[in-house]
């Protein structure tokens, strides 16, 4: 039997589009009749979309890059 | 007259010059620099990389000072080593895998210890294998885009990154934020896809699981 157990450790291929048809309908049929595992799937698909958006999140500031270009200018010396 | 001329005529040399160098391949660049001494083509590299090499020894070092430290040791790095790069693996990998290595060694120098939570068995399911009814309580799926996509969400999921164990840390960051398949992230950090896979579905667990207390707690 298809428990949320299984939809828990299928959630991975399930997002990837990579389950065989089989466990796919059976992950799908019991999504469709338990509410816990409707929430865990649409709760799971929103976390991937808030951490897509750190993606954006700049790093390197002007600062960090200018004492950066100032040490390999003082390292890479012409011999 | 003259000076807008002058100005054109500069933009044209310098904008001819910096579209050469953005549309070569990493790979070009590498021989550009190793076989000729190139530093424009050095600095190329810099600008491509560096995002993504001081945001990953960020997200191992867990500090601004130490991720500065390895980011500077990374390029400084690939200025005496840059010449063992062989064209056969992707040299984003490659970087990557230096960038790791560095972050590694610099967390070891420093005697910084880890925090030790363990996710080897975590999931939300009991022993029957039953989601326990808390998962439909706390559902924030369908709260509006502002909420979710909010400042204090994002800065909530990025702590709760940070509480995990080194290796899932590593894990995550590479494939949900940089967004690189498992395979890239098993050559980069030299574990099984397996591996990759298993570290992955534990932390996504984790910290869905601490974003649903957080909208749960904080954003009703
Ligand atoms: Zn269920």
């Amino acid at each position: 039997m298809f428990m949320c157990k299984d939809v828990v450790e299928n959630i991975m291929e399930y997002i990837d589009s990579e389950l065989d048809l089989q466990t796919l309908k059976e992950l799908e049929k019991h999504t469709g009749d338990c509410p816990e595992c409707k929430a865990f799937v649409n709760t799971y698909k929103r976390m991937l979309e808030i951490t897509g958006k750190l993606k954006d999140k700049p790093f390197v500031t002007p600062e960090v890059r200018n004492r950066l270009r100032v040490l390999l200018k003082s390292k890479i010396k012409p011999v | 007259m003259e000076t807008g001329f002058f100005k054109k005529l500069i933009n044209v040399i310098v904008t001819k010059d910096d579209e050469r160098l953005s549309d070569k391949s990493d790979v070009e660049l590498v021989n550009l620099y190793t076989n000729k001494g190139d530093e424009s083509a050095f600095d190329e590299i810099v600008t491509r990389y560096s995002d993504r090499v001081y945001g990953f020894a960020l997200r191992i070092t867990r500090n601004a000072n130490d991720a500065e430290e390895v980011f500077q040791e990374v390029f400084l790095t690939l200025t005496k080593k840059l010449d063992t790069f062989r064209a056969e693996s992707k040299f984003s990998s490659w970087l990557y895998r230096v960038t790791a290595n560095a972050s590694y060694m610099y967390l070891r120098s420093q005697k910084k210890h880890e925090s030790n939570i363990s996710l080897e068995n975590y999931y939300p399911y009991d022993e029957k294998g039953t989601l326990m009814g808390k998962i439909m309580d706390k559902d924030w799926s369908s709260r509006p885009d502002i909420t979710i996509f909010s400042k204090e969400a994002l800065d909530i999921i990025d702590k709760s990154i940070n509480e995990l164990p080194e290796s899932y840390r590593a894990v995550f960051h590479l494939r949900d934020i940089d967004g690189l398949s498992n395979e890239e992230v098993a050559n980069i950090l030299e574990i099984s896809i397996p591996a990759v896979k298993s570290r992955l579905h534990r932390a996504r667990l984790f910290l869905r699981d601490r974003l649903s207390d957080y909208f749960h707690e904080w954003r009703r």
